[in-house]
């Protein structure tokens, strides 16, 4: 059971990390393009980019979260 | 003041009123576990929202300067999270750890929330 619980978390971690990496990589790679062409417009892309970050790490944080709960009570 | 700079602080106005009711809530109700719980979630979750504002502010300045930016602190924030949980499985006498989940999520419900009325008032 410990092993299996380990693999679980090891899974829930993982794709926890690959969903954050491709969602912020999409998000900073298009904000970017946008503030080099226009950076007057940077305090509107940044705020955009917070919350687009923000929503896309939320799922990610709840898998984390899982993947401890699972490894706490195994 | 910039906008980006104005909506961290409405951010964390909203955060530092919730994080009221949850202690009103501690104080005067007898779910104590179930108060503690979501102030630490919100806790981390406030943490949270000051490293996206620190890392994001610092990529803006970044692209202006035309230098770059290692990490955007993804790892430190899903930490936190494990961080919280594992505070939860630890002490469960003190803290309900659907809660802390709850109170991990606040601040991206306020997010959200702040978002809708902004687009139903456009």
């Amino acid at each position: 059971m410990g092993a299996l619980a380990l693999v679980a978390a090891a899974i829930a971690v993982g794709l926890a990390a690959l969903g954050a990496g491709i969602g912020n990589g999409l998000i900073v790679g298009r904000t970017v393009e946008g503030i080099a062409r226009q950076p007057e417009l940077r305090g509107t892309l940044q705020t955009t980019m917070f919350i687009g970050i923000a929503l896309v790490e939320a799922l990610p944080i709840i898998g984390v979260v899982i993947a401890f709960i699972v490894l706490g009570k195994a | 003041m910039t906008e980006y700079n104005a909506t961290f602080r409405k951010y964390i106005k909203y955060m530092f009123f919730l994080l009221s009711i949850f202690v009103l809530g501690y104080g005067f109700t007898p779910y104590h576990s179930i108060f503690l719980g979501l102030i630490l979630g919100s806790l981390f979750s406030l943490f949270n929202l000051w490293s996206m504002y620190s890392k994001v502010e610092r990529l803006g300045q970044a692209v202006i300067h035309k230098k770059k930016v290692k990490t955007l602190g993804s790892l430190s924030r899903l930490l936190m999270g494990g961080l919280a949980a594992l505070i939860a499985l630890r002490y469960p006498q003190y803290f309900h750890l659907l809660s802390v989940v709850v109170g991990l999520m606040a601040i991206y419900i306020i997010m959200l929330i702040d978002s809708l009325m902004q687009a139903i008032r456009s």
